[in-house]
Formats: C-alpha cells, structure tokens, sequence
C-alpha cells in the first residue's frame, strides 16, 4: 500500500507522455505554416484551372502583408502542391473563409470543383462562396488600399448584407445542401471591382452547379422575401415608379413571414400562392399621406404591397424563364403531393410552366418620430 | 472470481447510465447516413423500430434474469451441462467480445487520425486508449459503473449543443415521403443494428444485481433514452441537410459539428470529438470486462489482471489487422452479426435451459 502513490505518480506520468507525445509526430509549427485565408478560381486555357490563393505573412515587415500565389493545374489540390514549391511555408486550409469563382467557370459548372472542399475534413462547412464578374484572380491579386487583409474583408462584406438580407447566405454548406435537394437551386452573391473597393453586384442563380442567370442586387430584398422567413431588413421602395417625382419610402427592422401554398388547377397542374407578411418602421418617407391616420396609413401600406407583388412577379416570371427554382417553390410542390406524383410529375420540366401568386401584406409598425 | 469485484450491488441509476453509455458508441457518427441510404426519406423513424427490437430482447434477456433468479449465465449453463461442453461457448464469446471491444476502438481512433492527426500511427493513440480501458476494467463491474457515470457527465453537456442547427434545420426538408430512395437490405440493417448493440452485456451482470437494482427495468430506461438521443440527433441531422447530400456523407454528425461556430472560436468539431473518446471507452470498457469474466469462468484460478492484461494485448494485436477505415467498418458489420445472434440466442438458451432444469426438479420432487 505504501507504494499505491508512486505507482498511481507513474500511471500519471506515462499518461502525460502518452497523451503529448502524438504532439511530435503530426507537428505543426505555427511560423512554418502557410495559412490560406482565400482562393480563388477561374477557367485556363484548353480547359485548366487558374487557382490563386492569398495567405498573411507572419512576417509582417517584409512590405507587403501577404502573398499571393498563382498557377494553372487541373485540379485544386493539384495546384496546392504545386503553389508550395512557391511557398517557403507549408499550405493548409483550415482558416479558408472564402472562395471566389470566375464567372467563365461558374458557367460550366462547379461542384467538380467543390468535391475537395467536401472531402477535406480541415475545409470548414462555413467557407463562403462568391462569384466574381469577370476574372476572379485579379479580384484577388489586387491591394485594396483600406483594407490590408481581403479575405477579413470579403467575409466581412458577405457577412454584414447577409444579416441584412440583402443577398442570401452562400457557403459550401448551403450550396451543397440545394444543389442536392430536388426542389431548390443554388444561389451565390456576385462580387465586382469598384474603383479600391469590392461590392456586391447581383445573385447569381444556378442550375445544378452551373450559373444561369443574375439578379441585380438592388431587388436582393425581394428575393429575400420569397426564398424565405426572415427577421432584420432594409428596403427602400419607389412608389408610382416612372411617374416624375414618384414616392421613395424606406423600411426598416423588417419581419417578414413567407408562406407558400400550393392547389390544384381543374387540369390538375398545381398552383403556386406565395404570402409574404411584412412587417417594419417606416423611417423616411416622402410622399403626401399622413402616416398618424390609419385609412391613409392603410392606403401607403396597400401602394407597398402592389409594389412588391408588381416586382415579385418580375423575379418569379424571370426565374421560370431560366428554368432554375431559386426560392424552392419545388420543395412546396413536393410537399404536397404523394412520392408517386411527384416524381411522375418531372419538376424542372413543369417548373417554368407553373402558374405562381404573390401576394404581400405589409404592416406599418410605427411611422417613426414625426407626427403630421 | 476475482479479489477486487465489489459485493456491493449496482443501483437502478447506476444501470441506465451503464446500459445508455455502452450502447451509445462511435457509430452514432455515421447512423443518420446510413439510415438515409438504407431507408431514405425520413429513416429516422427507423430508430423507433430499432427501440423496439432492443426491448423486445431486453424483455427475452429479463426472462433469464427472472427465472434464473438473478444467477450468474455461467452458474444456470453449468448446473445443465458438464463445463468442459460450455468452453468452446465460452471462448467463442471471449473472441467476439474482445474483437468488437478492439474494433469500437480503432474505428474511433481512426476518425480521430483522419481529422487531427493524419500521419501519426494510429496504434499510437489506440496505445493510450487501452491503457485507460485496461485500468477501468480490473476495477470490476461496481467501480466500472461508477467511472462510467463520471464519463457521462462528462459527454451529455455537449447535448444543448445541437440548438445550434436549429437556425438551419427546416422540417420541408424532411420531406413528407417515408422510406422512399433507400436502398434497404438485410447488411444495411445488422450495421445500423450495431450502433444499438451493447445492451445485451447486462446478461453479464445479473450477479452484481438484487431485486433492488431493477436490472431489466432500469436497462431499459437507459435504451429508450439512447433510442431517444439517437432519434433526436438523427432528426436534426436530416432536417440540417438534404436527403441525397446526406447519402454521400460518410460523417454527418462530424460535419454537422464543424458548422457549430462560436464568436471566440471556430472548427470546434475537434474538441467535441475529443470528448467522444469518454463513450468510446465505455462501450469498449464493457466489452471487454465482458470477455474478461467469460475468460475467468475458463481459466478460474487466473490473476484477473493477468487475465485483464492478456485481453488487451490481444485485441490490441487484432487491431493491427484491419487498417483502414473502411476495413474495420466491414469487420464491425460481420462482428455486428454475431453478437446479434448472441443477444438473442444467448438468452434463449439460458430460458430452455432453466425451463429444463425446473422441470427436471419438479420431477424429482
């Protein structure tokens, strides 16, 4: 017994030893490392891939903040080999945030692409994905002036009009996630170069992997309201639009409930419902109604609604003319029929054929500080 | 039996966490792939069947308890039969036990090279796992069932977690069709079967047990809170992704916890999985100890660490064999469908054979 703590000490000890020293084998010293913070994408010649990927420097004096590596390959991974021959340090991706594709190589497809951002268990599920107009290694390559450190900036971007639904959430999670279900398309902002900043220029719509079609960013609320429930938005909105002089209001603190219902026609073929409620503060307002009385308060939140429906309609006919399922009309569709049915029934086909309803009902809360 | 057993007796609270933790093993990671590939949309319903198979043994395995009256299997077979016809029965249990023991081990042990270590050897880390296990399993069953209480704290915190999906989680991705784009068949069945196994491993503990324990009731409470754990996870898990992306997902439950994201901290998956090891050790600690009291029926005289130390080293040797993920996979499946059969037949033969042996009494009374 007089031994018990000595010996219970050495199973401590070879414990410790134990637990630590898988520690020498898989070593990953932080100054050796390369950590790549985002890549890009964007069809080659004869059909390559132009892979850029853009790290911080750990050492911080050297002039330039990070660096930029370049080259063709056919595949990714290939290209990561082949960038650490470039590299003094060791490439991982662990800290990857985001990924931006070319717009010539959204076109042709994706997911080939993607299969090794799904494989690699140190990719994060969280990596957002953009499409860039135009060439999205010059995206890349360029010095944005304000904002030393581009993928801190284009997360932060991404992030911000995200919350705000302006555009809607893009990662690798959320594309695989629709890509594979059968009665939504994926989506992906669009980025631009302006001058020394990036901006978000559109919502690029898929079919399957392969980019289709756009829409612009200023109807990103909208869509928004379409694809989904929502709490947390901004929207400006110009009443009588094309008439001089017409109405500009601005929402904001949105909620907006969406509700999508699908009937029978007498041919069978269903139809769509979508109920969008709304509701939001009224924080500018320039038009001639006073907001202080309910039928005229009534009377603006009516020329809201006409306005939306007007431009909901829009996007849902634009949508079917592409043929790509954006809003996930078809997981309505399916849900409410039998396996049979829906399957017989051949969704993409029918899909630009359907018959779809908007209706909106928006709810001024309060008209903010001003009493008239 | 051994100098260190306890004769104290396992309490109703004790069990449920004993039987909850043995059955919950690393399989969870892959249960809701494999019920949408073997039973698709909605096969999380699956579970519930699996519940009731789970009982429906329970029930079988508490006729023995009852009828045998809480006697030890070895002392119910061995009053029916001369021993030396029981050893080939008894080191084919020792060989199953200890090879699923090995094989929980380096499947978990693998995952966790996969996502953290990738070229260290894994029978470096299973070295340490062993260790624990080897330690844990001379305590005998009392002070076993105790550590395992501690480790189930120490892993059901990581419960509230899963509020996280619930932003993501849309029930229209359920979708409304049951068990439709599956491909179900009877291996599919026996793997998924697997991540519920390790409840039958009370039929080792009927002797640590008195009417006070309520083995069989409190066994079953602990299944029906696993089946409601896994059925939970496995709702979440289908809601979260879409049906055919969740098909070619080898690890939902991993890449569901890589998407967990806290403001100070990301990739976190790491260190939940980390605290998977606890569960692991369970189930692992439970076979094992379950192949080292058959083993002890065998060699009687034998030191139990000395016996201990021997089961160890051999399902450590075993691992060596399978080395990749999915070759221990395959082996699990095959061990899987044994030891289904010894949940069932194992009780059975103890209820004929106590049904023989009373009225053989009855007779001769």
């Amino acid at each position: 017994m007089k031994n018990a703590p000595i010996r219970l000490r050495r199973a401590l000890i070879c414990m410790l030893l134990l637990l630590f020293m898988p520690g020498c084998g898989d070593q990953r010293i932080l100054e050796k490392l390369g950590f790549v913070q985002a890549s890009s994408y964007d069809l080659g010649e004869n059909g390559q891939l132009e892979v850029t990927i853009t790290m911080p420097k750990a050492d911080q004096n050297a002039g330039q903040r990070r660096d930029v590596l370049s080259l063709m390959a056919r595949t990714g991974k290939e290209a990561r080999v082949k960038l650490t021959r470039e590299s003094n340090l060791q490439l991982v991706s662990g800290q990857l945030r985001n990924s931006l594709f070319g717009m010539s190589l959204a076109r042709k497809g994706l997911l080939k692409h993607l299969d090794t951002f799904q494989r690699d268990p140190s990719i994060s599920p969280r990596v957002k994905l953009s499409v860039v107009r135009g060439n999205a290694k010059s995206m890349l390559e360029r010095n944005y002036p304000n904002q030393p450190i581009i993928s801190r900036y284009i997360e932060g971007l991404l992030q911000k009009e995200s919350m705000g639904q302006n555009i809607p959430v893009s990662t690798l999670y959320t594309f695989i996630r629709d890509y594979y279900d059968d009665g939504i398309d994926p989506v992906m902002p669009v980025l631009r170069n302006k001058s020394d900043n990036i901006i978000i220029d559109g919502i690029a719509l898929f079919r399957g992997d392969k980019y289709i079609a756009e829409i612009p960013a200023d109807d990103g609320m909208v869509f928004s309201f379409l694809r989904g429930s929502f709490k947390l938005g901004e929207l400006s909105i110009h009443l009588s639009e094309g008439e001089p002089g017409g109405d500009t209001v601005m929402i904001t603190s949105i909620v907006s409930k969406r509700k999508v219902r699908v009937s029978r026609s007498a041919e069978g073929a269903p139809e769509i419902t979508i109920q969008v409620r709304l509701k939001g503060t009224v924080i500018e307002y320039t038009g001639g109604l006073s907001l202080d009385r309910p039928a005229e308060k009534h009377t603006l939140e009516k020329q809201i609604d006409k306005e939306l429906v007007k431009e909901a309609n829009e996007m849902i006919a634009f949508m079917q003319k592409h043929k790509t399922d954006a809003i996930g009309i078809g997981i309505a569709v399916r849900n409410h029929m039998s396996y049979g049915a829906w399957k017989q029934m051949k969704w993409p086909e029918m899909y630009p054929t359907v018959k779809v309803k908007c209706n909106f009902h928006f709810e001024i809360m309060n008209a903010g500080k001003v009493v008239e | 039996m051994s100098t260190l057993q306890s004769s104290e007796k396992l309490s109703p609270y004790h069990i449920v966490i004993l039987v909850y933790m043995t059955q919950f093993g690393v399989i969870i990671f892959s249960l809701p792939q494999l019920l949408s590939k073997a039973f698709g949309t909605n096969g999380w319903v699956m579970n519930l069947i699996f519940a009731i198979i789970v009982i429906v043994n329970m029930l079988l395995i508490g006729a023995a308890y009852w009828m045998g009256k809480g006697k030890s299997i070895f002392v119910i077979l061995e009053r029916a039969m001369p021993r030396i016809m029981l050893y080939p029965l008894y080191l084919f249990l020792m060989f199953v036990w200890s090879v699923l023991g090995c094989l929980v081990a380096k499947e978990y042990v693998l995952i966790f090279q996969m996502i953290a270590f990738p070229t260290t050897h894994p029978m470096f880390f299973k070295i340490a796992l062993d260790l624990l296990v080897f330690w844990l399993m001379i305590q005998g069953i009392y002070n076993i069932s105790k550590s395992i209480t501690m480790l189930f704290y120490l892993t059901i915190w990581m419960l509230p977690v899963v509020c996280f999906f619930y932003a993501d989680f849309s029930w229209s991705r359920l979708t409304p069709f049951f068990f439709r784009e599956g491909q179900p068949s009877p291996v599919e069945f026996v793997n998924i079967f697997a991540s519920y196994l390790g409840y039958e491993l009370i039929l080792m503990v009927f002797p640590y047990t008195d009417k006070k324990s309520k083995l069989i009731k409190s066994s079953i409470i602990g299944s029906l809170l696993l089946a409601f754990i896994y059925t939970y996870l496995c709702i979440i898990t289908f809601g979260f992704f879409s049906l055919r992306q969740l098909q070619r997902m080898a690890f939902p439950l991993l890449d569901l916890m890589a998407y967990i994201k806290f403001p100070f901290i990301e990739r976190v998956e790491n260190l939940f999985f980390g605290a998977f090891l606890f569960t692991t050790v369970a189930t692992v600690v439970m076979y094992l100890w379950s192949a080292q009291e058959t083993a002890l029926q065998v060699f009687k005289r034998a030191n139990v660490k000395l016996v201990a130390g021997v089961l160890v080293i051999f399902a450590y040797v075993i691992a060596f064999i399978p080395d990749t993920l999915s070759d221990v996979q395959h082996w699990l499946g095959l061990f899987a469908q044994l030891e289904i059969g010894i949940a069932f037949i194992l009780p059975l033969l103890l209820v004929v054979v106590l049904a023989f042996t009373k009225n053989k009494k009855e007779a001769a009374s």
